[in-house]
């Protein structure tokens, strides 16, 4: 389990990403997170919901109610460009933090 | 354990049978309770609830199960209040005053306009007795639409009626239009009533129209407010009935 503070910080680029992917609604994406992440970021539900409304806020994700196959309504969230370009900042960012942990670590790098 | 639950569960069925869509309905009024939630918080929240019990169901626990669990997942309806107050703390905020401006333009226009009709109904009648007696029923009347329109609201009456009201705002350009429309019909009806009166006197007088149209300058405002101000969710997508 990781600790509060990390959950916090890595939360916008986690949602940037899955929807850089394509659009996604809440459920789906803490359901993408617990998936990928093999159990080991597990997101409150409620938690989520304030982050994608901040991005919202700040113009990185926008919003649409969308009928979806089952005939319900849900709220559908997808990346703006402002996104795209967060998500590039966010990228290179965490990949120097990964990068300066692997070489004290010894383990490979990956390119930036 | 398991010996015992199968003696437990036929009596429980009988006593008690749980009702998922009461459960949810339950679980809305709850949520309904909490000042720092958006209607379309609400909706949202509901549609995860949903999707959790479904997914729970999936995975072949029944229905009270699956709807413990869901609304243990998303959590306690206080705390989510007030994380979701967090992210935008203004964002209630904007919608009440949206809500109380929508109620003082509608009170300020409508009430003008039914002041002038009757201004220019008494200005036609000149018989003395007969003018109380069509100014108080007039006045009375005036008064008792909107006492009447809050009971019936309060009683659950007209729902269908209101909630078609509602769906002329459903976006930014249908509620500027019906605003700018409403200020132009008072201002028409007051110049009228105006005009009804000074032929009746016969006087000779047209500043009272530029005067009539300044008097437009205040309400033009609020529905210029009101369009600013109109929450996101109507803003987007029509109110759910």
């Amino acid at each position: 389990m990781l600790a509060k503070d990390l959950v916090a910080a890595s939360s916008k680029p986690l949602v940037l990403s899955i929807l850089a992917g394509g659009e996604s609604y809440g459920y789906e994406i803490i359901q993408k997170v617990r998936e990928l992440s093999g159990g080991h970021i597990e997101w409150s539900d409620g938690m989520l919901y304030p982050v994608l409304h901040r991005l919202e806020r700040d113009g990185l994700i926008d919003s649409e109610w969308k009928e979806a196959d089952t005939g319900r309504e849900r709220k559908y969230y997808f990346l703006s460009s402002d996104g795209r370009k967060a998500l590039k900042t966010e990228r290179q960012q965490w990949l120097a933090v990964h990068n300066t942990l692997s070489r004290l670590w010894k383990i490979k790098p990956v390119s930036i | 354990m398991a010996g015992r639950s199968q003696h437990v569960e036929p009596i429980m069925e009988n006593q008690t049978r749980f009702n998922l869509n009461a459960a949810l309905e339950n679980w809305r009024q709850e949520l309904a309770g909490q000042l720092n939630l958006t209607s379309d918080d609400r909706r949202e929240l509901e549609t995860h609830l949903r999707d959790a019990v479904a997914g729970f169901q999936q995975r072949g626990l029944n229905d009270e199960e699956s709807f413990w669990l869901a609304r243990r997942r998303v959590g306690q309806p206080q705390q989510l209040a007030e994380e979701f107050a967090k992210a935008d703390p203004a964002k209630v905020w904007r919608e009440r005053v949206f809500w109380m401006w929508l109620a003082v333009f509608l009170s300020s226009t409508l009430g003008s306009m039914a002041g002038y009709i009757v201004f220019a109904l008494m200005s036609v009648n000149t018989n003395s007795t007969a003018r109380v007696v069509t100014q108080t029923t007039l006045y009375l009347l005036a008064s008792l639409i909107p006492i009447i329109i809050a009971v019936s609201l309060a009683k659950g009456k007209w729902v269908a009626f209101f909630s078609k009201l509602t769906q002329l705002v459903e976006n930014r350009r249908h509620l500027a239009m019906a605003a700018f429309l409403c200020v132009a019909l008072s201002s028409f009806i007051r110049i009228a009533a105006m005009a009804i009166f000074y032929s009746r006197h016969n006087i000779h007088n047209n500043s009272f129209i530029l005067q009539e149209l300044a008097s437009t300058i205040y309400p033009l405002i609020i529905a210029l407010l009101l369009v600013w101000l109109i929450p996101s969710q109507i803003r987007r997508t029509p109110k759910r009935v």
